[in-house]
């Protein structure tokens, strides 16, 4: 950064990061709007005159799709939003989604230079703020199609993953259907990840670019059952299909009493709310989970969300994790924001039990306090519980939530597509492809839960594979050497 | 009045002239069985229960009808009295649905299934909402022996919903004549009486016209009155039996009305007259509205305030530091209070004193019903008015643009919530403690019997509290008492325009300037008027239905055009079905499919909201979602005899199971149950797939009495060696086939029904034990060993919700939500 033009730099350093406006903690808790509001114009204009242009930038090698960060950060400070958000989606499908929801903190801003004296330059916010932007001002001018090859492809699953894959591939002139088993598509987006966090009508407007784009949307279809990934390479004519299905099994705790009423994954508490609008209810027929105090146990995103989807229900919320604050896998922002709100935190706590009454339903948890012992494989100090430590918490819900796995339907009915002892698929980390010829696969199905920029990233990879597959020419390629320097 | 002495059952009893027998009888402590007989309606002695034996009388007189007399000897239990009653219980059981009154399951079925299922029409008691307080089936069981001897005459009426708050099933009427004896005794003219005779004698209004227009005020004495559950109160009926009723007012229009409302789990479910007097007679919003308004699901649950041009929820004590604190700055400055006379005294006292003692503001009281009045319309436009705090919905957009700060206490949603500074929270009717004027000037003591929902508060403390918390001590008061005391002079509110309890045109229409048929969809039906409502959302796509229909009461047969979904089929595996976007993901059996014509056919049983979603659906219509084939198609043994049992809509589900084995060579048996014969289908197309079909049905009607356990039991008794057993159907069902099987040393598969959200295993809502595991059902069934199942943990878990089911259950009027709306009346400052 030396050689930049010292006079202006200095006093540009010396604004500070700029905060976004956000809702009062206390009342945010009981609704379902978005929390933090979004930088108006002239503030992400400051914002993105913080950024040093540097040369040699880190944050884009921090960012799992290398998103060209200061050249849109530029144009934003430019005033020029709409190239700004053209620049973004040259990397990013979604940059409205991964501005909200990626941990950018453990990403591009971590390593910002301004960070290393100041707070880093707010990406994720300017990211955010460049595709509302153009979103709420008519999007972008239709991007070009290529003149259709012939090639036809399946996308199964409307996650971030086949979002992306989906997107490229028809921009690159293939007919592209794609198999959702739900009757929304959006994946995560819309069946887990809240309202208040990400807006559901945002989701909708990337799907709809998608239709724009001529890509064909099969919802209410699981493929595994309805059809298989042998018939739609064999009898439906596809020349490739791609998996994007994500990690949507729920694990649970295997714990006595783990079948009471009043237990339930994440998946299912959040999916009723979410999906299924149970916030709405009788307007909405699935039946919202009422409850007086929520236990949550985890301590991810998914658990951040659920504890505070339970604030917004009108619940007390409670948060069980069995390892310290420092450990937990949520974004800063989501823990940050959860205690703000007011959900308790015990860290350092595991279920034991669930107590149940003649009814079977839920009466409390049983937990036991942990303690730090030496580190386990992940380099993470390994929790042990303290022996005689058990106390009682009264509750009427527990929302488990230690992880999801890749659901097996496909897996199960196309046995030549080999998986890890985890249930995920094997894919290739350069193509994408799977044990078996002609299908692709990324995202969490790849993975396990991950991020939602992780599986646009590995799905980028994909569609470019695809492309070659289809197109006939070889897969190896000369973006290799890039990815690894990248990395380096 | 002159005593009589007479003698009954050996016991001297006495009564005043001019009463019959029974009344001798009942006031003595005698027990005396009757139906038609009650002691709010004149004699009848239609039900011939209640007959006696008289020293030196010829045959057995009814006691409700014969005067008793000076000396009379009467007998009430003698042999042949009792076995006489029998027979005329058995005469009014044959016309009656009777399946569960003679089921040899009974006990059973009680225990596991304590409540009574939400169907449409009342097919016998464990689908009846009368159950939990039925005369008529106490009496049957108390006198029989789980026989019949005569058929069972079931006169297959659709149920009735095209009324208003009613939903009427003619089926399980009896024709005691209570109905329209009450309608008679409290309106003179009766809206009901008895139409056609002899087998299709039916109540009804003349001409079976609506009873919107056949002179009903809804004041719903029939309904209460009823011993049968042929007539309902559709918002109450599926609660069950309320936990407590006490005597309060209606404070909803200014004539204060007398009702009793009932509490079921903290809510009030309904409101019924004091007495079946025709001076206790309620309007249809009394009656009806008046539950459905307290539990209406926007009712204002938590403190709101502006900030960013947005509501946001908080907490009160958030709430009442923003507002205390911005009515201090607007103090003598304007300020107007907009205060509804729907209210109770105390509220209105406190409400004055606050804005004239504290703020130095005037007051606007608006009369119940009514809207703003122009002269203070006026001040508001011509801007005298700086600040407002309105308790109701009185003000249009036009109006609202004219204030600059405004404040809103009230309990249900409404332009002014949308544009205020601060919305806080109230609660309503029975949820307040206190006293009411009625238009006659009398003062009527009200008790809160239920906790206002959510966060919601009584507005007199919340008021008390802004005042304190703005410096004032003019609003100290340590309960309500102190307040009603405090009320020196308030003069009677001015009579409503007409009488509602007798006209429907005089129905109140408003209730704090909200709309009462916003909240109590019925009204819609009579006229009035209501919020437009954002029509539900438009189905894209879709999947089309060829055919439809009932082909037994309750049961809908669907073919759904699904081409994918049938080339893929096969038995044992399921579908989830969204009628609309608002719908629940519910899941149903695959019952047939076509691949060549690509559709799927599947039987739904009309069990609650989204069963009935399915059943309300028409021929050419289109299913939102459909999604499928779910779960893992059922393994089938290499070759043997396997039986299959089915009851309700597992007899469709095991059609194609049937079909599969059969054509694998196997020997298949079915064993089909009902609970009647009227109620059984598909047995032909049955017989024609397989060797064997039996069938049971609960009352005997045909075939062997019982259910699938019976049959199955037969089946091995005689010396069939089977190789599996198959149950499809209720858990109930289910599980007693389980439990007759277990040492039998014949594997069971049993498939499960628990209650699903994605059905893909995303969720594991689904979850069933079964042994030392954890399935989901979904993926991993439905078909399980029955052996293994836990069938206490599935009982309970599919109960998870049973009190949000019964919420969702639609009011509209008409099987599907095309309630008639009149004409709108308008008009007058007295009456919108
Ligand atoms: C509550 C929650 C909060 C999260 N928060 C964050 C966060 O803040 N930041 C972040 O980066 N990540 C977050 N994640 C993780 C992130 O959402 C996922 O990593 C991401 O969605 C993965 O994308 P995907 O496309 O691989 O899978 P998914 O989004 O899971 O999409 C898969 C889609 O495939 C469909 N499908 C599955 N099986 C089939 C089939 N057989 N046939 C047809 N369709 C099928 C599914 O219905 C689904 O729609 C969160 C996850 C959850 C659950
Ligand atoms: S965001 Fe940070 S690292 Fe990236 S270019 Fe700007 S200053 Fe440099
Ligand atoms: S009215 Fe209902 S509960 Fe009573 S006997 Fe008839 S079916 Fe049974
Ligand atoms: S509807 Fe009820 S009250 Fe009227 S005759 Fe029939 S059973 Fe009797
Ligand atoms: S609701 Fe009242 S007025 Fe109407 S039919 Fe029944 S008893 Fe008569
Ligand atoms: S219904 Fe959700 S996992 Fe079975």
């Amino acid at each position: 950064m030396e050689d930049n033009k010292k006079k202006t730099k200095p006093k540009k350093v010396r604004v500070p990061r700029q905060p976004m406006p956000e809702q009062n903690p206390l009342r945010r808790a009981k609704n379902f709007e978005e929390v933090p509001y979004g930088y108006p114009a002239d503030t992400a204009v400051v914002e993105a005159n913080r950024c040093l242009q540097c040369k040699k930038p880190l944050c884009v090698a921090g960012c799992p799709v290398n998103i060209d960060i200061p050249a849109f950060i530029k144009f934003i400070s430019d005033r020029d939003f709409t190239s700004a958000a053209a620049k973004l989606l040259e990397q990013t499908a979604l940059p409205a989604v991964c501005g909200r929801v990626c941990p950018q903190e453990s990403q591009c801003e971590e390593v910002c230079i301004v960070g290393k004296k100041a707070e880093p330059v707010a990406i994720g916010r300017l990211e955010r703020f460049a595709a509302d932007f153009v979103r709420e001002n008519g999007g972008l001018p239709k991007p070009e199609i290529a003149e259709p090859t012939g090639k036809k492809i399946a996308v199964i699953g409307a996650g971030p993953a086949g979002i992306t894959v989906a997107g490229d591939l028809a921009r690159w002139g293939h007919k592209v259907i794609m198999y959702e088993a739900l009757h929304l598509t959006g994946g995560v987006l819309v069946y887990g990840i809240p309202q208040f966090r990400l807006p559901k009508e945002i989701v909708k407007f990337e799907v709809d670019a998608l239709t724009k784009l001529g890509v064909e949307i099969h919802t209410d279809y699981v493929i595994g059952k309805t059809e298989t990934v042998d018939d739609l390479l064999n009898k439906l004519g596809f020349d490739a299909v791609f998996i994007g299905t994500g990690a949507g099994l729920p694990m649970f705790m295997n714990i006595p009493g783990e079948n009471a009423i009043g237990v339930f994954s994440a998946n299912e508490f959040l999916t009723r709310i979410n999906l299924m609008k149970a916030y709405d209810f009788p307007n909405y027929a699935t039946s919202p989970i009422r409850a007086k105090h929520v236990i949550t146990v985890g301590g991810g995103n998914v658990a951040m969300d659920s504890a505070r989807c339970a604030l917004r229900m009108g619940s007390k919320s409670t948060v069980v994790y069995r390892r310290a604050r420092e450990q937990m896998p949520a974004r800063d922002e989501e823990i940050h924001h959860a205690e703000q709100e007011g959900v308790d935190f015990r860290l350092l706590t595991n279920p034991t039990k669930v107590v149940v009454d003649d009814n079977n339903r839920m009466l409390g948890l049983e937990v036991i306090k942990m303690e730090l012992g030496e580190p386990d494989d992940s380099g993470r100090r390994r929790p042990v519980p303290v022996e005689g430590s058990e106390y009682f918490i009264e509750a009427d819900v527990v929302v488990v939530s230690i992880g999801n796995s890749p659901n097996p339907l496909i897996p199960q009915t196309s046995p030549d597509l080999e998986t890890t002892r985890w249930g995920t698929l094997v894919a290739d980390e350069k193509t994408m492809l799977t044990s078996k010829p002609g299908v692709f696969a990324a995202g969490d199905v790849v993975s396990g839960a991950a991020t939602v920029i992780s599986a646009m990233g590995q799905a980028k990879i994909a569609a470019e594979h695809i492309h070659k597959h289809v197109m006939g020419q070889p897969l190896t390629t000369d973006s290799d050497g890039e990815e690894s320097d990248a990395d380096s | 009045m002159d005593m009589i002495t007479l003698t009954i059952d050996g016991k001297q009893v006495q009564i005043e002239e001019g009463g019959t027998v029974l009344d001798a009888a009942r006031r003595n402590g005698i027990e005396i069985p009757t139906l038609c007989a009650h002691e709010d309606l004149p004699d009848f002695g239609a039900c011939r229960m209640c007959i006696v034996e008289i020293k030196g009388m010829r045959g057995y007189p009814t006691s409700c009808t014969t005067p008793a007399a000076e000396g009379m000897e009467v007998r009430t239990e003698t042999e042949a009295l009792i076995s006489l009653r029998n027979q005329i219980l058995e005469f009014t059981a044959s016309g009656h649905p009777n399946s569960c009154l003679v089921c040899i399951h009974r006990e059973d079925c009680e225990r596991y299934r304590p409540r009574p299922s939400k169907t449409g029409q009342a097919t016998r008691c464990a689908f009846c909402s009368n159950r939990p307080d039925c005369a008529l089936r106490e009496m049957v069981l108390d006198a029989s022996s789980n026989e019949l001897n005569l058929p069972t005459l079931y006169s297959e009426y659709k149920i009735e919903r095209d009324d208003p708050f009613m939903d009427r099933d003619h089926n399980l009427c009896i024709l005691c004549g209570r109905c329209w004896r009450i309608c008679e005794k409290i309106h003179g003219t009766p809206a009901i009486s008895i139409n056609h005779r002899g087998r299709w004698a039916k109540i009804g209004s003349a001409f079976d016209q609506s009873y919107v227009d056949s002179g009903c005020t809804f004041c719903g004495a029939c309904i209460d009155i009823c011993p049968t559950g042929t007539l309902t109160d559709r918002f109450a009926r599926w609660y069950g039996l309320p936990e407590l009723s006490w005597r309060s007012t209606c404070t909803i229009c200014p004539q204060g009305c007398d009702l009793t409302p009932s509490v079921d789990g903290g809510q009030v479910t309904g409101t019924r007259m004091t007495a079946y007097d025709r001076d206790a007679r309620l309007c249809a919003v009394g009656r009806f509205a008046y539950a459905q308004v307290m539990s209406a699901t926007n009712r204002l649950r938590h403190p709101m305030v502006r900030e960013n041009d947005e509501l946001i929820p908080t907490d009160w004590e958030d709430a009442i530091k923003h507002v205390a604190g911005a009515l201090g700055d607007l103090k003598g400055d304007g300020f107007l209070a907009i205060i509804d006379e729907a209210n109770t005294r105390e509220n209105v006292f406190v409400y004055e004193a606050f804005a004239t003692g504290v703020m130095n503001g005037r007051v606007a009281r608006i009369a119940s019903n009514c809207v703003l009045d122009d002269a203070i319309a006026d001040d508001i436009r011509a801007g005298r008015v700086k600040s407002v705090l309105t308790t109701g919905d009185h003000l249009d957009d036009e109006i609202l643009s004219k204030i600059e700060h405004l404040f809103v206490m009230d309990c249900l949603p409404s332009k002014a919530t949308s544009e205020a500074e601060a919305v806080l929270p109230v609660a309503i009717l029975s949820e307040v403690a206190g006293s009411f004027r009625d238009t006659a000037g009398e003062v009527k003591k009200l008790s809160a019997a239920v906790d206002p929902p959510g966060r919601a508060r009584i507005e007199w403390e919340i008021i008390a509290e802004l005042a304190a918390a703005m410096g004032s001590d003019a609003l100290r008061y340590d309960s309500v008492d102190a307040v009603t005391k405090a009320i020196t002079d308030d003069a009677p509110p001015a009579p409503l325009a007409g009488s509602p309890r007798d006209n429907l045109k005089d129905l109140p229409s408003r209730y704090r300037g909200h709309y009462l048929a916003d909240s109590a969809a019925g009204l819609k039906a009579m006229g009035l008027p209501s919020s437009p409502k954002p029509p539900p959302k438009e189905i894209t796509g879709g999947f089309r239905i060829i055919k439809k229909y009932e082909v037994v009461p309750n049961f809908h047969m669907l073919t759904v055009e699904a081409p994918a979904i049938a080339r893929h089929a096969k038995p044992g595996q399921f579908i989830i079905v969204m009628v609309n976007e608002e719908s629940e993901r519910t899941p149903f059996t695959l019952l047939d499919w076509d691949a060549q014509a690509g559709t799927i056919t599947m039987v739904v049983e009309e069990l609650g909201r989204s069963s009935r979603e399915v059943a309300d659906l028409q021929e050419g219509g289109v299913i939102a979602h459909v999604t499928g084939p779910l779960g893992v198609p059922i393994e089938l043994p290499e070759k043997g005899t396997v039986v299959l049992g089915g009851g309700c809509y597992g007899i469709g589900a095991i059609y194609p199971v049937a079909r599969a084995l059969k054509q694998s060579g196997h020997e298949v048996i079915i064993a089909l149950e009902a609970c009647s014969a009227h109620t059984l289908y598909m047995a032909h197309e049955f017989r024609e797939l397989c060797d064997e079909v039996i069938i049971a049905t609960k009352d005997g009607s045909e075939g062997t009495k019982g259910g699938v356990q019976e049959l199955f039991t037969s089946v091995v008794e005689r010396g069939t060696k089977v190789d599996l057993f198959i149950a499809v159907g209720c858990t109930f069902m289910m599980r007693m086939v389980a439990e007759t099987t277990r040492t039998m040393g014949i594997p069971l598969q049993v498939a499960l029904n628990p209650i699903m959200v994605d059905g893909t295993g995303m969720c594991g809502a689904c979850r069933v034990s079964v042994g030392e595991d954890t399935k989901f059902a979904c993926v991993d069934g439905p078909f399980f060993d029955g052996h293994a199942v836990d069938w206490d943990e599935l009982g309970l878990r599919r109960e998870a919700y049973s009190r949000e089911e019964v919420e969702a259950m639609p009011q509209y009027a008409g099987g599907n939500g095309t309630a008639a709306a009149l004409t709108v009346t308008a008009g007058c400052a007295a009456k919108l």
